[in-house]
């Protein structure tokens, strides 16, 4: 919240002149300058026109920035629209806006109607003098607003170094009459620093500090002093208070001097409170009476105490409003801020007034109970009556209570001072080493030894690699000793099969070799395809090779494939296989029964096909066959599904551009 | 004070700094150099706004020096003879001035007649027709050419409606029609910004007029009616003549002088 209330961050208004020379030197900086008369016509206009819109549109930037800036006093809290119109006049304050305002409007209307009487310029000394008089037009009108903008800067400097006021944060208010010890008071609970003088009205603004209490914080607002006489009588220092008073929600402390030392008799005061005691409606208010190191309250002449507890019972009074109370003694209370007494209690009393206001004011409001459901404070029941106190181990309390003296540990120091002090003592650095043996710590070694350094020789881990070696080596005993004995299981073996064995070894060795080798080269190796491999071309020789290698006997395994892999070669007989070339060698169904089949027209053997016609493009029946068998198969998916083939009609274009694009003349239709 | 002025809080509770007097000395005296420097620097537009701001300032102090001056320095006496001024042994005679009362209207009628054509501009510099209008080519060829636009300001009656395009002859655009001039009283020194009721004549040529054109020296007539001018007769003056003083077309404006 208190951001919204932070007027420091108004930027500098410029004073009218200086807004003429920032935009008329950003118009010059910013638009091209070259320019000729021999350009075309519309360039000129266009160079012109820029300059002119471009100027317009700085100065209402500028402008705008200004009005923008300041705040409304219409939008802002009571408080501090009260307070700018008290000390700056809101009338003057909106003047001042509203001019600038005008003169924003203005200028836009200006660059509008130049802007069209550019449009209409046939030469470049017409465009140039519209452009001179446009832009002089608008720096009449900002150099007219120059003691608007005066008057704006100065308010701007004021405003920045008001007191930053949250109006709905916790606050206390201290009022009076001057010289009554407000200041004084304020010095005290708070951080502020305020001037104190033993004259009235040292105080001439409000000022803000800040205390605590009960873990929070409290805004504590000094103000100026208040006199007796009608509102209309004030000046603006009083006025200022009487802001305060009227539109901050806070804890009003008032101020009374018993002692009369400031000048003002209790009478007066007492006649200023209840002529500003509407002020205080609806607010927590204390009585606080100051300076009693001069006059204890009790000593005090008999009528003014009779008019000091009239006030006491009216502060009652609005302390009933609130819900307090009637008997409540603590509205009126004593202090010296001189000696400090019951400044603490005045402060505390003050917070906790206020805290329990609005704490009650929480709790009416309707949205409390949105709050509240989301609350829960769990408190654990108990469980038994068994007493459960604290538990302290007996070796802390003993040592506890023994407070014997802890043993000091010995310093450099106390080494030094016992032996002969400084100068006289060198302190050792080896004794603080960490080695294996204390004794070892004051052993020199050389740095040189016949000639080498010592350091080149020192192997730190030399212990440990000894160790690591030694481990090893056990480990490798071990396995040797196993293995004498699994050899020693083993049956011995003829010389055939070692001999094999020493084979297969070697085989393997190779074998994994060479899958090495593959492996390495996995990435970048080239590929041979297989068909120009001649290592690894599908032959029977190969394989017979390869067989023979694995000990097998490859001769039926080389017929085998090779009776298979002949092709058929074309007999010298152009019939038929069905014309029956009898070898009764070969088993086959009998004549007879081939006879008894009827059959009434030859099979064309698909083997051999129809006859190749010369210039069809087949090489043999062979070829042919295939090319049938070829196209059957592409068509045999599509004549499925029914599909548009090749075979069916088809009509490339339907709607032909030509036909159909044109105007039609008279008459024909059909021709265009 | 208000809160937060520390600086001169702290002057007030502890007085100033030792050497404050000395710095401010120093800042002044350094800043003649500082200025020099800059006005040596400085070019373009912000070296021309810094000599002319000095060379004001140099010429009110020059101007101020000389008022101090002026005691010491001899002035020649003024001899002149006032007008009216009355030798002591006619002091004491009543001066008649019956009869000037009596021929005033007659002096002022005559004044009227022989001041009519008196105005403030007597000459002006003559528009040749091809500055005065634009040709605007027309036809579905463009072609043709008899199309006038005005480029110049004109004054156009309220009343006033276009002939169709086809016929119309002469274009006033409506960019550059004005209907208020800024019209200067030469005894109050004071300027209007009255309404043009019409173009009484403009001295280019009657052609001008008729079309309204407004250049330097033209008399329009403006409704004073605003001023509360009233004639010899007590009847109240609507109507006056004011002469153009500027070049409406360059200056986005009409200024005039009442003629009166």
């Amino acid at each position: 919240m208190a951001a919204n209330y932070n007027f420091k961050k108004i930027t500098v208004v410029p004073s009218g002149k200086e807004i003429i020379d920032i935009i008329l030197s950003r118009t010059q900086r910013q638009t091209p300058t070259v320019v000729h008369k021999g350009y075309a016509i519309n360039r000129l206009k266009q160079f012109y026109m820029r300059k002119v819109k471009y100027t317009q549109t700085n100065f209402h930037e500028k402008l705008s920035a200004i009005i923008d800036e300041f705040p409304r006093l219409d939008d802002i809290h009571p408080f501090y629209a009260e307070l700018l119109h008290v000390l700056y006049d809101k009338d003057h304050f909106k003047l001042a806006l509203g001019q600038v305002n005008n003169a924003r409007n203005s200028i836009s209307k200006t660059a509008k109607h130049y802007l069209r009487l550019i449009k209409y310029g046939d030469s470049l000394y017409r465009c140039k003098s519209m452009k001179v008089a446009a832009l002089g037009c608008m720096c009449t009108y900002v150099k007219k607003i120059g003691p608007s903008l005066a008057y704006l800067e100065q308010i701007r400097q004021h405003m920045s170094r008001l007191p930053s006021i949250d109006p709905n944060t916790r606050t206390l208010l201290i009022c009076g009459f001057p010289n009554v010890g407000k200041s004084s008071f304020m010095n005290k609970i708070t951080r502020a620093d305020v001037d104190v003088q033993s004259y009235a009205f040292t105080t001439k603004s409000l000022f803000v500090g800040h205390t605590d209490y009960k873990y929070l914080r409290y805004q504590v607002i000094d103000t100026p002093g208040l006199l007796d006489r009608p509102f209309e009588g004030r000046n603006i220092i009083e006025m200022c208070s009487i802001t305060a008073l009227a539109h901050l929600r806070t804890a009003v402390l008032f101020f009374l001097d018993v002692s009369g030392s400031c000048g003002y008799t209790v009478a007066q005061q007492a006649a200023l409170f209840h002529s500003i005691k509407s002020l205080f409606m609806n607010k927590p208010l204390l009585i606080v009476c100051n300076k009693i190191d001069l006059q204890s309250l009790d000593k005090i002449p008999e009528d003014d105490h009779k008019l000091v507890m009239e006030m006491k019972s009216e502060a009652t009074k609005t302390l009933l409003g609130l819900g307090g109370d009637p008997n409540d003694d603590g509205v009126l209370l004593t202090m010296s801020t001189l000696t400090e007494d019951g400044v603490s209690a005045v402060k505390n009393a003050a917070c906790e007034r206020l805290l329990n206001q609005r704490v009650e004011v929480k709790m009416k409001s309707k949205k409390i109970n949105d709050c509240l459901n989301r609350f829960h404070v769990a408190m654990p029941k108990i469980r038994d009556n068994k007493e459960r106190p604290l538990c302290i181990p007996q070796s802390v309390l003993d040592s506890k209570n023994k407070d014997a003296p802890i043993e000091k540990k010995k310093l450099e120091r106390d080494l030094e001072e016992e032996n002969g002090g400084a100068g006289v003592y060198s302190a050792s650095l080896k004794k603080h080493y960490l080695l294996a043996d204390d004794l070892w710590k004051e052993d020199s070694i050389p740095e040189i030894l016949d000639g080498h350094n010592v350091y080149d020789f020192i192997d730190s881990d030399i212990l440990q690699r000894l160790e690591e070696l030694e481990k090893e080596e056990g480990l490798r005993l071990e396995a040797e000793a196993d293995d004498d004995d699994a050899e020693m299981d083993g049956v011995e073996l003829t010389a055939d099969e070692q001999k094999a064995l020493a084979e297969i070894r070697k085989k393997k060795s190779i074998l994994i070799h060479e899958h090495r080798i593959k492996k390495s080269t996995a990435e970048s190796r080239p590929i041979v395809p297989r068909k120009f491999d001649k290592d690894n071309k599908f032959t029977t020789n190969r394989m017979g090779r390869e067989l023979s290698k694995l000990g097998l006997d490859p001769s039926s395994a080389i017929e085998r494939a090779r009776s298979r892999s002949r092709g058929e070669k074309r007999g010298r007989s152009t019939t038929g296989r069905g014309d029956g070339v009898m070898d009764m060698d070969v088993d086959q169904p009998s004549n007879k029964k081939l006879r008894l089949r009827s059959r009434s027209r030859s099979v064309m053997s698909s083997k051999k096909g129809g006859e190749i016609v010369p210039g069809a493009g087949f090489r043999d029946v062979e070829q042919k066959n295939q090319a049938l068998k070829i196209a059957m198969k592409s068509n045999k998916q599509r004549n499925k599904n029914a599909r548009r083939g090749e075979a069916d009609r088809v009509i490339p274009t339907l709607r032909p551009k030509h036909l159909f694009s044109g105007k039609r003349s008279i008459g024909k239709t059909d021709r265009r | 004070m208000p809160q937060g002025d520390h600086i001169d809080l702290s002057q007030k509770r502890y007085g100033y700094r030792l050497d404050h007097f000395e710095r401010i000395r120093k800042k002044e005296a350094r800043e003649v150099h500082k200025r020099s420097a800059y006005a040596q620097k400085a070019l373009g537009i912000k070296g021309k706004q810094f000599a002319k701001k000095r060379y004001a300032e140099k010429a009110l102090m020059k101007k101020t020096l000389l008022m101090h001056d002026e005691s010491s320095t001899r002035r020649k006496v003024d001899d002149k003879v006032h007008d009216g001024a009355i030798p002591a042994y006619l002091l004491d005679r009543d001066e008649t001035t019956r009869a000037k009362v009596l021929s005033n209207t007659i002096k002022q009628k005559r004044k009227e007649k022989a001041g009519k054509w008196e105005v403030p501009l007597p000459k002006v510099r003559p528009v040749a027709e091809d500055e005065m209008f634009r040709v605007v080519r027309t036809g579905k060829r463009k072609a043709k050419q008899w199309k006038r636009m005005v480029t110049k300001v004109t004054f156009v009656g309220p009343g006033f409606t276009r002939k169709p395009p086809k016929y119309e002859r002469f274009i006033r655009p409506m960019g550059l029609r004005f209907t208020k001039a800024h019209v200067t009283h030469p005894e109050l020194k004071c300027t209007f910004n009255l309404e043009i009721i019409g173009v009484k004549k403009n001295p280019n040529g009657s052609m001008y007029t008729s079309l309204g054109v407004v250049t330097k020296g033209t008399i329009i007539e403006v409704n004073v009616s605003e001023l509360g001018l009233v004639t010899p007769a007590g009847k109240v003056v609507w109507g006056k003549y004011a002469q153009v003083t500027n070049n409406p077309e360059n200056d986005g404006c009409i200024n005039s002088v009442l003629l009166v």
